[in-house]
């Protein structure tokens, strides 16, 4: 790593502390704005005991003083706070728990959803206009507008009520596999058509033409030049499609069950799980910064010439 | 790349793999979902039903719910060797003494004594525990913070009452109730996790997947352990009731507690057999801020006048709205239409059903909901509205009811009812206009009063009357409605004569304080118990007359279960029993 790097690096780390301050900035002040707490409930508590629960995490105190105790126990200590609805459990234990799986899932999915992807993509475009090109496009097509909730219904319909090959739950064994294609068609089909795209244009560049002309072997130009070449868009969308992939899909983890994190937000909000909401909006902006830095970082690795300013 | 490439290609194979070998059991066990993650397993801080059903195979109290040889439910003793009378001291407080059976353990060995219970009690009851079931300990001498409960030695107890209560021995199997120990205890985590997750019931927490299943286990220790029939029960936690139907269509899940409102019709025809109507005690209604005005701008009333009008007007509204339609359009789930406000299946003093002595003596509840009378309701109540609106003959329309605002909390089944009633109402020229909030935003608007009309509705936490009306004393944290609050603290608009009933009581024109809380507190001291019932008919007729509740159905508990399933039972407050069931498959 060069200094200029270094630097890059060190420059972009800053401003992705700086994204995260504001993110937590932001979201406290308007979570507190919101009406509602985190005990209230169909059924009322006397006052006395309201007020007990409010010194017992500390919510009772000025609402400055609150925000800067948890910035100063997440910088000092990483101290996330007990969940205030879960009783007895930590902030980080919630999400780490539910990062285990939506992980696995993401990460899985990510992982198939490229490598079919760029596979499609390359022989679409190798093979372009042909009926096979056509058939790829029209199917990725077709994934990429159907939303996920109504693949992922069809697909529970089909294959765990009607055939009943894999559970309809994921808490079960063999539970993922639903939720992990569900998750992966969408990024396959799209990473198909961006490799394609930009395949056709790097297959219509100069130095491809240069290096044919000189008889380097097909298998050559395709693997050596073409498609890592054509793979910068790719990348680009890979980063932070990862970043959203693994923090939780609502829409999967709520269709087949899914223990994972993505349920987690929505309920954390609706429960006004003060320190649970502050901790999944933190991890999942931590997550995003990082996934975009790494991306970029990469750009560099496929193409040498691209300059960090 | 191409090596990258394959590792990702190979990874993920062996994953999916791993991911599809299924495990076996051998031992008898079911699988069912009724809800997502509880909230919390310990005992005195659950509210929810949920919560509440897991809480009743893993601990054990002095008295639990039972199916006897007919069927019936009943409260038998569990861990105390009998349930004896009260004791009625010289002051008029009940004293009630336990003897525990002998033997009784904790699931990690350790003795359990009458100590455990006194620990336990205080703690549930206590200010600084801030549990949301807190008062179900107020009927206890010294609640909150000093309760009149000893144990004398290791196995008596004793406990002191403000005075005798009919539904006590129903009390000892509420969870708040429940013991748990000490040092258990004080580790705050000790609900989340199975290895500190010490109890005393039928079963043992042997794992907890957090937002994916809860399995129970046969606890040995437990005393009655040979009449437990199913050695295992899975708990999956789902809070979706599509995918919950998705797994008790193929057979994975055996009883799921909730099933997606648009497929009720169908699902009862589909499984007749297997989708079940239970009761469950509460009602659904619309209730009125108090302190809303609802007369026309022009309106010279002011005062007691004014507040009189209202509670006709509000009562003449109750009468537009079609009950029948409701439950059999919208409700679908064999609701029954009300038309006051204790719910069904709350007995009476002789143990006839509460709510049908209730109101006139004509029909059942405070007016005729039955189909044929819904044309003369709508009659009577537009004359009734003449009185305070103008009418225009020509087009059957009132022209200067105030418009109001109708809130609900976001889901498409209140939504409908809103509409319904919204319609309803259009029919004479009212406008109401639907507003919907979430969840969180939209109970602390209700609770604020900041609102004019609003959605609502109330589960028994126990078989009493008394748990639906001492929500509405003034200070009540549940009183939406806003009686006694704000403007309505002054209004003198309410009689009350008890002198027929021995009380020296007689209220004439008294504020909402000086009546209603005056006969709730009474129902609270009074040990005879008809005097008691009819005290709290008193307390409903009072809150009926106001016309601020608008009951509309009382509330059924639907969920379906597997033909193959046997022994299930589930009580009035909706826990579900699995502990006596066997699956023949």
């Amino acid at each position: 790593m060069n200094s200029k790097m270094l630097q890059y690096v060190l420059k972009r780390v800053l401003l992705a502390l700086l994204t995260i301050w504001i993110v937590i900035t932001v979201t406290f002040f308007v979570m507190h704005a919101v009406p509602g707490g985190p005990f209230i409930g169909e059924k009322a508590i006397s006052k006395e005991a309201q007020a007990a629960l409010e010194a017992k995490y500390g919510l009772d105190k000025p609402l400055m003083e609150q925000y800067t105790t948890y910035l100063k126990d997440i910088v000092t200590r990483f101290d996330f706070g007990p969940s205030l609805k879960q009783r007895g459990r930590m902030v980080t234990d919630i999400i780490a728990d539910g990062m285990r799986t939506s992980a696995k899932l993401g990460v899985i999915a990510a992982c198939i959803a490229a490598f079919i992807g760029i596979v499609l993509g390359a022989v679409a475009a190798l093979r372009r206009n042909t009926v096979l090109d056509k058939t790829i496009m029209v199917i990725t097509t077709a994934f990429v507008s159907m939303p996920s909730f109504i693949m992922g219904s069809l697909l529970l319909v089909l294959f765990s009520v009607t055939l009943k090959w894999v559970p309809a739950n994921g808490a079960s064994a063999g539970g993922l596999i639903l939720p992990v294609i569900t998750l992966a068609l969408y990024p396959m089909a799209y990473i198909t058509r961006l490799t394609r795209s930009s395949m056709l244009d790097v297959l219509g560049q100069d130095y491809i033409r240069t290096a044919r002309a000189k008889g380097v072997s097909r298998r050559r130009i395709i693997f050596g030049h073409a498609l890592k070449n054509s793979l910068i868009p790719v990348i680009t969308y890979f980063g932070p499609m990862l970043a959203y992939i693994t923090t939780g899909s609502m829409v999967v983890e709520q269709i087949f069950a899914v223990p994972g994190i993505g349920r987690q937000f929505v309920s954390s909000i609706t429960n006004r799980d003060y320190t649970m909401i502050m901790g999944t909006t933190i991890f999942l902006a931590t997550m995003i910064v990082i996934m975009n830095l790494v991306s970029d970082l990469l750009y560099k690795v496929v193409d040498p010439r691209i300059e960090f300013e | 790349m191409k090596k990258l490439l394959s590792l990702v290609l190979a990874l993920s194979m062996v994953l999916s793999c791993a991911a599809l070998s299924y495990a076996e059991g051998e031992e008898t066990s079911i699988a069912v979902s009724i809800a997502s993650e509880p909230d919390t397993l310990d005992p005195a801080l659950n509210s929810a039903v949920d919560g509440a059903t897991l809480i009743a195979h893993l601990f054990s109290g002095l008295s639990t719910w039972a199916q006897d040889e007919n069927g019936n439910l009943v409260i038998v003793p569990d861990q105390a060797v009998e349930l004896p009378a009260a004791v009625i001291n010289e002051d008029g407080t009940a004293t009630y003494t336990y003897t525990l059976a002998d033997g009784l353990t904790w699931s990690d060995g350790k003795p359990l004594t009458a100590a455990d219970y006194v620990f336990a009690w205080k703690r549930a009851a206590s200010e600084a525990l801030a549990a949301d079931y807190g008062y179900m300990f107020e009927v206890v001498k010294g609640y909150p913070d000093d309760l009149a409960v000893e144990a004398t030695d290791d196995k008596t107890l004793v406990v002191t009452l403000n005075n005798d209560v009919s539904y006590w021995n129903e009390l000892l199997a509420f969870p708040t109730y429940l013991p748990v120990r000490e040092d258990v205890v004080a580790n705050e985590a000790w609900a989340t996790d199975p290895a500190t997750y010490i109890c005393n019931g039928p079963y043992i927490m042997s794992e907890w997947a957090h937002n994916s299943k809860i399995v129970l286990t046969k606890n040995p220790a437990y005393a009655k352990a040979d009449g437990i029939k199913m050695d295992k029960i899975e708990f999956y936690l789902s809070d979706d009731a599509n995918n919950m139907l998705s797994n008790f269509k193929n057979g994975d899940w055996l009883l799921i507690d909730d099933v997606p409102t648009a497929e009720i019709a169908t699902l009862k025809a589909e499984y007749p057999t297997e989708f079940v109507v239970a009761g469950q005690i509460g009602t659904y209604y619309v209730c009125w801020n108090v302190n809303a005005d609802i007369l026309p701008a022009d309106t010279t009333l002011t005062g007691v006048e004014a507040e009189n009008a209202r509670a006709e007007i509000r009562n003449a509204i109750a009468l537009l709205f079609d009950r029948n339609y409701i439950v059999r359009e919208i409700g679908q789930a064999g609701q029954v239409p009300a038309s006051s406000f204790v719910a069904m299946g709350m007995t009476d003093a002789d143990g006839s059903e509460f709510y049908k002595n209730a109101g006139s003596a004509d029909f059942t509840g405070y007016y005729d909901v039955s189909e044929e009378a819904y044309e003369s309701n709508w009659a009577s109540a537009v004359e009734t509205l003449k009185k305070y609106y103008a009418f225009d003959e020509a087009t059957q329309q009132f022209t200067n009811f105030p418009t109001m605002e109708y809130l609900y909390n976001t889901s498409e089944g209140h939504k409908a009812i809103g509409e319904y009633l919204a319609s309803a109402l259009a029919g004479i020229g009212i406008t109401m206009n639907l507003t919907n909030q979430e969840w969180a935003t939209f109970l602390n608007t209700r609770k604020d009063g900041d609102y004019t009309i609003a959605r609502n509705g109330w589960l028994a936490d126990y078989n009493d009357p008394i748990s639906f009306l001492d929500m509405w004393v003034s200070a009540s944290g549940n009183n939406d409605v806003q009686f006694g609050k704000d403007a309505h603290k002054d209004i003198a608009a309410y009689s009350i004569d008890l002198t027929d009933l021995g009380i020296d009581v007689k209220v004439e024109n008294g504020t909402w304080a000086q009546t209603y809380d005056v006969i709730i507190n009474l129902v609270k001291k009074c040990t005879d118990k008809d005097t008691r019932y009819k005290l709290m008919h008193r307390a409903e007729d009072l809150l009926m007359s106001t016309g601020a509740i608008v009951p509309l159905y009382f509330y059924t508990d639907i969920y379906m279960i597997d033909d193959s399933v046997e022994g299930f039972f589930s009580n009035p407050l909706g826990y579900k029993y699995f502990m006596y069931c066997t699956v023949n498959k």
